[in-house]
This record gives C-alpha cells, structure tokens and sequence, in this order.
C-alpha cells in the first residue's frame, strides 16, 4: 500500500505546460535517455539495454502485466530480416483511456522510449497503431514524430550514432480486437483484424512473418525512466513485484473522474475517495471495476484494504488489467451493467473462432432477456455454464474477456440478478 | 524416433506434423470444420479439441520421470488444444475424444455454439447427406438446444458469382473459401465481412466471384452456405451412384466423380488425386454433364437431302457403312481420330481399318494458346492429345488434314467436332462420303452421311493420357440401352442400385442413350466384311496395346485404379510441345 502519495511527483505525464512541443520536452531533459543510450553503446549494449529494463520489471500496462524486458529478449539474434517493433496505442475497452493522455500530454516520452526499445531489439521499423476514434491524438502524435525527425531522433544516422530508425504512425477503424496484439498485426498489415494462432509468436513471426514486439504505449513511455534513473530506482517505486508509475483511469460515478498519475499499490480507498473526489452525490460505492471492462467486477465488501497493484488485486478476485477503473454507486443496476458489458463483446467478437462468435451472442441476448424481466433462473445457470465453453478454447482472449464479467457479477451479485428473473416456470411446488 | 501417445496407445513419428493430421492418417477420426490437408490451418472453428500434455523427462538422464506408483508423469497444457494446430513432440500426451471426458465436451461444447445461429434446415439443404456439419452433429453433438432467444439472421440466396450461391446463415466462419481463394486458386476475391456472429464470406462491394475454379468452394464448405447455383435443389445426395472419372474437357485429365440418377449426369465433382489435382477442378469441367445428357445422337442416322438426317436401324446403318467401305479402294480412305476419344477407341479404330487396308489414322490436337494458366486449366481442350501420339496416329494440322480431304473419298471421323472447331469445313466435306462414330450432335455430324452414335466417357470403362503423360481411365456411370447396371461389375453400385423398385425413376429407360462402344460397333462392321477383329472390353484392347507398347508395359486397369492412374514414360518436351 503506498502511504506518501501525496507527495509524489508525475514522472510519465509531468505537469509543464505544452510538453507535447520538442522545445519543451528537450528543456526538461528529453531524450536524454536516448542520448545516454547512443553516446555510450559499449556501456549500453542492446543486451545492457534490454537487461536493465529486464531487471525494472516493468509490468506490461496493456493489460496483460507481462516483464517487458523479458518480452524484449525473446527476439531472436538480427539476420537478415526486417525486424519490427508495434506499439499498441488501440486502447479500446470501455474504462480504458490512458494512453491518450500521453499521446496528448507527453508524446515525446513514447517516441524516446520506443526509440530505446527499438535500439535494444535491433529494430529498424517502429509502427504505431492508434485506434481510429483518437484521430485527434493521432495529429498530436504525427506532429510530435515530425519534430523529432527534423531534431535527427528518428530516421537515418540518429544523433549521429549510425543507427537508424523509421516510425509510421497508424490508425485503426474501430475495432475492439484491433488491439488484441495480433489482431493488430493482422490490421497493419493491411487485413481483416483477425488474431493469430501462436505459436509461432510474433517475436519468431510477426509482421509479414518477421521478427516483431509488440508493447503498449504505456509501457514505453516508462522505459525512459528507467534508463536515467536506472532499474533499482524503478523498483523503488510502487508495490512489491508491481512497480513503477501507473496511468489510472478513474470513471464512473466519481465526483473528478480522469487519468491519474500515481504509483502502482494505491489504495483504491484512496483513489476514489481522495484522488477522484469521492463519489457523485455522497453516495455509497456500490462495486468497483479494477482495470477495464474485462477485468472482474468488485463488491465494495471485497475492496477492503485492496490495493491497484496485480498481487493485491488478485487476491480480491480480479486483476489490474489497465487500471482503467470503473467506479459504481449504491444505485447501480448490476443487470444493466452486465447486459451492457456483454453488448459490448458482442459487438466486438470478431468472429474467427466459434466459441467466442456465437457465445457472446448468446450472453447477450439472455442477458438482455433477463434485463427485460423476462428472464429464468435457468437462464443464470445457463449464461455460467456458456461462459465456461467459451473461456480457455479460442485464439485470443476476447472470450475470456466475455465470459469472466458475466460469470463474476453474476457470482457476485446473485440476488440482484435472481430478483430480475421471473419464477421459473418449471419450479414444482 | 520421437514418439507420441495418443488415446494410451504409442506411435511413432517424423518431422514436423500436425496432431489432427497424424490422427487422420492412422485411420483415427477427431471432428474438424476449417482444417483442410492442402491450406493454412486458421485453427479457427475450434472443433478439433483434444487434452494434450507432455511426459516430463529427467533433464539429465532423458528418461520420463515416475511419480510414486510408478506411472509417468504428465504435465498437461492449461487449455485444450486444437489438434490441428498441435504441432507433435517427442514424448506428447494426447487424449481425443475417445478417451479424454473433457475433450468430448468440449467438442460438444462447439457444436452447441455452431448449431445455436444455424438455421437447421437441412430437409431443404442440399449438403444433407454429405454434411461435416450434419454428420458430426450425429456423432459428437449435444442432443437437442438450450439456445432460447433469436436466431442472427443473415443475407439468403446471394448469388457470390455466375455459378456459386451463398446462404450466409448456414455459413459457420470456417473460411475454407477465402483461403481457397486466397490460396490455391489466388483471384482473392473473397474475404469474410462483417464481424461476430454477423460475419459471413462476401467478394467486395461490385465484384463477381467469377473465379475459374470458384466451384471448389461448394466442395470444401463444410456446411450448405456455398451451393452449386446449377446443381441447387436438383437432387439429394444418397440419391445418386458416384462413379469415379475424368475430366475429359482439357488436357489435364483432373480426376472427378460423376453424380448420376436416372442414368443422368447431375454433377461432377473432383476427386482427390495428389498427382494430377489434389481436390480441385476447374468449372469448366464441371459443365461436361450437360454434353452427356443432351444433345446425344441416340440411334444413327442417315443423311437425306441437305442437311436432314434420318435416323436408321443398326443393321442398316452397318450395312450402309459396310458397302461405302466395298465401293471404295482402302487408299481412298481417310481416317481422322481423336484426341476427344479414348486410347482404346483410337487404337481400336486405327486397327480396323488398317486391316481393311487404310493408312494410319491421322488426328488434329486441340489445342488453343494461351487458354491454360499454371493450375489446372490447360491449352490442350483434348483429354487425350498424348494418347494418340502413344500409338503413333499421325499429327497434323488444319492444312494437312484438309489437302489429306480433298484427296480422299471417304472420310471416317472419331469423336471430334473438326467442323465445329474449324479444322474444317462443311463444304470440305460435302463431296465426299462422311462418317462419324459421335457421342453428340454437332456441325460435323451435320456434315457427315453417316452417323454412328458411340458411347461418351461416362458410358465406358477407357483411358485417356494426360498432358503430363499420366494415363488414367474411366468407370461407366451411366447405362446405356444395350448395358445394365447390375450386370456390369465396372459400374459402382448406389442405394437406389441395392433399394431401387420398378416405381423409382430410377429404371426409366428414356434416359439410356442407344448408342455402342467404338470397337463393339467396329466388332459389328468386322462381322459384316468378314474380318478379324473382335473385342469383347476394352480391357482386351488395352491388354493388346501394353503388349505392344514399350511405355505401356505392365500398364493395367488395376494398376490405374490401385495407384490412381500411371505416369508413362514419355519425355515431357514431346508432351509439351504444340
């Protein structure tokens, strides 16, 4: 639990006016990691480079809390194929709204940490992938790689140091599963966002079959840190085994929701109660959902003393997923929710892989049953036992990310959903 | 070797493969929609469930390490596997279905969710019968639905091309025809649209899926989404007898099944042959079926005035023949065989006239340039260009055929439509006397005097030579007046064969085309002039030819049938060449 938070000072978005602008961003030493990095590549070998960060332990922040470094190293030795390095800016799940803020904020922190990560894995082609509704970040952030070619960061010979590096920023059109990492593949390679069978992963045969990473914006933007700071510094920071600054995106019924810069280990106590303003109307918090919709959703009775960090919260029963919180008051219709939720899935099931095409559909359209009044309390038994065919038996994991909401609020707020259903009419007397 | 244990028993390895793959070629059955042996596996309906898992081995002595009883221990994968995708291992553990609970369930599992949007309308679906679908639904499928609300519904009776008619709610995702679009026949003209349950196989906005092989999807879909436009509602599948065959319409010779009912051809399909056409064909071929049930000459017949032919008895027609053949000298014979016709019927014809005394038959390749692409279209439309260059008909061209016209009297011409193809003309032929031995109506039999009706590839046990110089033969499918299905031990026996009663269609005669073999009607005309020639089959023809031909050697029908036909030893530029 992090007790001195209050004095914590924002290292990923920090508060300096127009920081998004190179001038600024240089000023307040931008780049300098990077420049570290090149002036000294003996010191900094892309081994060095990749152990260092290793050793941070930076938790993947797209969702998945994967050791970055770890990831990094699971890239074969260079030949003489193209190598590339995909930045997934496709933030999409509702609740998740994080990297926006550093596309906005602090672009240039993304383009220096992905320039270092590139470096380290011998990349030569970085690619941003931003979900097509941020088109607006998306200028912020095409305007923030032009400068940073026109300073020599990027393209042929950086900063002199004979290394050369290309970054193509992209954007999607709309599709949840665009984000899935090799749904995201498919997609910038020009195809229908469909998701990969793995093995072979992408770091053997990712993008037109090349040795490819793929790492989240916000996992990037913290490389530079750890870089100046170093990998012991890092691990000072945050929770036990769950390190560093975290992007928390706090909506729901909260009084100032928003992206909060805070490290990882706050209490959820204290981010909705002091960091977010409380909750709308004084009211009670009825059920909190940790890291984005797919994450399971939390009783206020089960969020005691329960921290935002991956330990804490799975011991609570769910996961941190994007730290993209969903905060719910007492008045909260938890049918609704879930009917909405799984609308959602629905929606953005891709259809490749059976379970999840047709399972989601089927969530849904109970759920919808249920929510109508017109519902069973066969149909609750029906909608766990659907969840358990989907979860574990597609490609990715966007029937996990269906069926675990479902399951847990329907577990977790079984009355609530039993008070909706009609009396069965199979119940004998 | 690696071994692997599936269902508690051991095998043994090579290589690279895959566990459904492995599985399916032991003779072993795991349920699969998407997966096909000859594209990419998207792993994608998720049917193909198994219960995997390692032996875990002492990493230094390299033995399974034992737990306390004595048993190996085994690590399982977390999640169940497609086994299509399942890449084998030294030392893997797999449990199908028939040993593993929770592979049975989960296959199960599947099938709910496939079957939950499907429209089960498989009394009107023209892939009941034949149906991965309906056939795994039986065996592997949970009994009844607890699918409660809507169906999705989706676009019906969409016509995707000229020959292919999609109902998408039928549709379960497997994309076996986008990738076979994409992948084996390449025009790419079909992708999956939409997204979830609402998906289904499209070409893009104002594009025809007018693919040359576009058929071969209707084949691979594993469910009734993709039907033959031509073939829709004609008839049920345990309706008809499926004879093996080949594609007669190019020079590739793919080897094909022919659907027949009521001794009509309803549909041809292809039929795997990893030599030749792995399981594809073009739609060319696919049309044969109408040249052999319409337009047939049926009787012979004679030409009165003009071009109106008159149609004659046999015993006239052989007469007729007989006397032509009497009033002239052999010189002024002129035989023209075929490419369009089989090795026995060229042989066979060849050989009695050369007893009569005429030169060798000569015979025109078919072929037109530029037709053919790299798959399995060809420029050669003849089935059998190389077989009558095997027993050394002479060749030649349109100019030589028609200066070897004008000097002759008689013209005797074997399946081939020269008149219509334009190796001649009718009026090169208007000043002699013309005989055709025909399977269909066209300008040339117009033109000729006589014509004697011969059986067509799906009446008669023959062979053919491909452009590859790979000789492979034909079964009869369909009856003809002189023939009966269960008196011929070559025609494949189907349910309405062993079920069928008098009130079945099935035994109606007005489909049964009275026409001859080439060489039984030759066995006629010999007969009548007093040679010596008989055949009883064409397996003595073809029996006299391997004796004779140095390539043919030990060349039988049973070799074709057991190795799916015999690459002859013919050297590839002769095959090649135009």
């Amino acid at each position: 639990m992090i007790e001195d938070w209050k004095s914590y000072e924002p290292l990923l978005i920090p508060d300096i006016p127009n920081l998004h602008k190179i001038d600024v961003y240089e000023e307040n030493d931008g780049y300098s990691a990077l420049r570290t990095v090149l002036n000294d590549q003996e010191k900094w070998s892309r081994t060095d480079v990749t152990n260092e960060v290793k050793a941070a332990n930076i938790r993947g922040r797209g969702g998945a809390g994967f050791n970055a470094g770890l990831k990094w190293s699971f890239m074969p030795e260079p030949d003489d194929r193209p190598r590339y390095l995909a930045c997934n800016g496709d933030e999409s799940e509702p609740g998740t709204f994080k990297d926006r803020n550093i596309f906005e904020f602090n672009p240039h922190i993304f383009i220096e940490g992905a320039l270092i990560a590139a470096y380290a894995m011998s990349v030569d082609t970085i690619y941003v992938y931003i979900r097509g509704e941020y088109i607006d970040w998306v200028h912020i952030l095409e305007q923030a790689v032009e400068e940073a070619y026109d300073r020599g960061y990027l393209g042929k010979d950086i900063l002199g140091k004979g290394i050369d590096i290309d970054l193509h920023v992209t954007y999607g059109a709309g599709a949840y599963i665009c984000g899935e990492e090799t749904g995201m593949l498919e997609s910038l390679e020009g195809k229908r966002g469909y998701p990969r069978v793995k093995p072979p992963f992408p770091a053997q045969k990712g993008l037109w079959g090349n040795p490819t990473t793929i790492n989240n914006i916000e996992t990037l933007a913290n490389v530079p840190l750890v870089i100046n700071n170093g990998a012991e510094w890092y691990q000072s920071i945050g929770a036990e085994g769950h390190n560093g600054p975290v992007l928390y995106g706090i909506s729901g019924h909260v009084n100032k929701p928003g992206v909060y810069e805070y490290p990882a280990g706050m209490s959820v106590e204290d981010l909705i109660y002091e960091v977010a303003g409380g909750i709308r109307g004084g009211k009670k918090l009825k059920a909190l959902i940790p890291g984005g919709t797919s994450t399971p959703v939390l009783r206020a009775d089960q969020l005691e003393g329960v921290s935002m960090d991956s330990n804490s919260l799975r011991d609570a029963g769910s996961m941190m997923g994007t730290a993209g919180m969903v905060v719910m008051d007492e008045d909260t219709d938890m049918v609704d929710l879930l009917w909405r939720i799984s609308h959602f899935f629905h929606h953005e099931s891709c259809g490749q892989c059976t379970p999840c095409r047709e399972g989601t559909g089927w969530l849904e359209k109970v759920l919808l049953k249920i929510k109508n009044g017109e519902g069973e309390i066969k149909d609750l038994d029906l909608l766990l036992d659907v969840t358990t065919q989907m979860e574990g038996r597609t490609i990715c994991a966007l029937a996990d990310a269906a069926a675990w909401p479902v399951r847990h609020t329907i577990n977790r707020f079984r009355d609530e959903f039993e008070a909706r259903c009609k009396k069965s009419v199979h119940a004998v007397a | 070797m690696p071994e692997v244990f599936i269902d508690n028993e051991r095998y043994e390895f090579e290589g690279d493969q895959m566990a459904l793959q492995f599985i399916l070629d032991l003779g072993m059955e795991v349920p699969f929609f998407c997966y096909h042996p000859s594209m990419s596996i998207p792993a994608n309906c998720r049917q193909c469930m198994v219960k995997a898992g390692q032996y875990i081995k002492d990493q230094e002595t390299g033995e399974y390490e034992l737990d306390d009883d004595g048993n190996r221990k085994i690590r399982w994968f977390p999640k169940m596997q497609t086994s299509c995708a399942l890449k084998l291992s030294d030392g893997m553990v797999i449990q199908t279905q028939e040993t593993s609970e929770e592979a049975e369930r989960a296959q199960k599992d599947t099938l709910e969710f496939l079957l939950i949007n499907h429209p089960l309308d498989c009394p009107i679906c023209d892939q009941a019968g034949e149906c991965p679908l309906q056939i795994q639904t039986y065996k592997y499928g949970p009994e009844g639905s607890r699918f409660e609300v809507k169906k999705v519904h989706k676009p019906k009776r969409v016509q995707l091309g000229p020959r292919v008619t999609l109902d998408a709610e039928r549709c379960i995702n497997c994309t076996r025809c986008v990738r076979f679009a994409d992948e084996i026949s390449g025009s790419k003209q079909l992708t999956i649209v939409s997204r979830g349950d609402k998906n289904y196989p499209m070409t893009a906005p104002s594009e025809t899926f007018d693919d040359p092989y576009s058929l071969n999807t209707v084949d691979i879909c594993p469910v009734g989404a993709l039907t033959s436009t031509d073939f829709r509602f004609k008839a049920r599948v345990w309706e008809m007898n499926q004879t093996p065959s080949i594609d007669i319409t190019n020079g590739k010779g793919c080897n094909i099944d022919l659907w027949t009912r009521d001794n009509e051809v309803l549909r041809i399909t292809p039929r795997h042959n990893s030599e030749v056409n792995d399981y594809w064909m073009p739609d060319e071929g696919r049309k044969a079926f109408e040249q052999f049930n319409n337009n047939r000459v049926s009787r012979p017949s004679v030409k009165l005035d003009g071009d109106n032919h008159s149609n004659t008895s046999w015993n006239n027609a052989i007469e007729t023949f007989a006397e032509a053949l009497e009033a002239h000298a052999p010189q002024e014979l002129l035989l023209i065989g075929s490419p369009h016709a089989s090795v026995e019927e060229n042989y066979a014809f060849n050989k009695f006239f050369n007893l009569l005394g005429a030169s060798t038959a000569k015979f025109i390749p078919h072929l037109i340039s530029g037709y053919g692409d790299d798959f399995l279209i060809t420029d050669d439309q003849a089935p059998n260009t190389n077989g009558c260059r095997l027993i050394s008909l002479e060749e030649t061209d349109s100019a030589g055929i028609k200066t070897a016209v004008a000097e002759a009297e008689v013209v005797i011409i074997l399946a081939d439509d020269l008149v219509g193809r334009e190796a001649l003309s009718a009026d090169d032929l208007s000043a002699k006397y013309t005989v055709s031995l025909a399977t269909n109506k066209t300008l040339t039999t117009r033109a000729s005097d006589l014509v004697i009706p011969i059986t067509c590839v799906a009446e008669h046990a023959a062979s053919y030579v491909n452009v590859d110089g790979r000789i492979q033969r034909s079964f009869p499918a369909k009856e003809t007046k002189y023939t009966n299905r269960r008196l011929n031990l070559e025609m494949s026996e189907g349910r309405l064969d062993r079920y069928g009663t008098n009130f079945d269609n099935w035994v109606k005669e007005e489909h049964k085309i009275d026409c001859l073999p080439a060489w039984e009607f030759l066995n006629h005309l010999a007969d009548r002039l007093g040679l010596e020639f008989q055949y009883d089959h064409s397996r003595t023809i073809f029996a006299e030819l391997s004796d004779q031909i140095e390539s043919l050697r030990g060349v039988t029908y049973e070799r074709m049938d057991d190795e799916q036909g015999v690459q002859l030893p013919i050297e590839q530029n002769e095959v090649t060449q135009a």
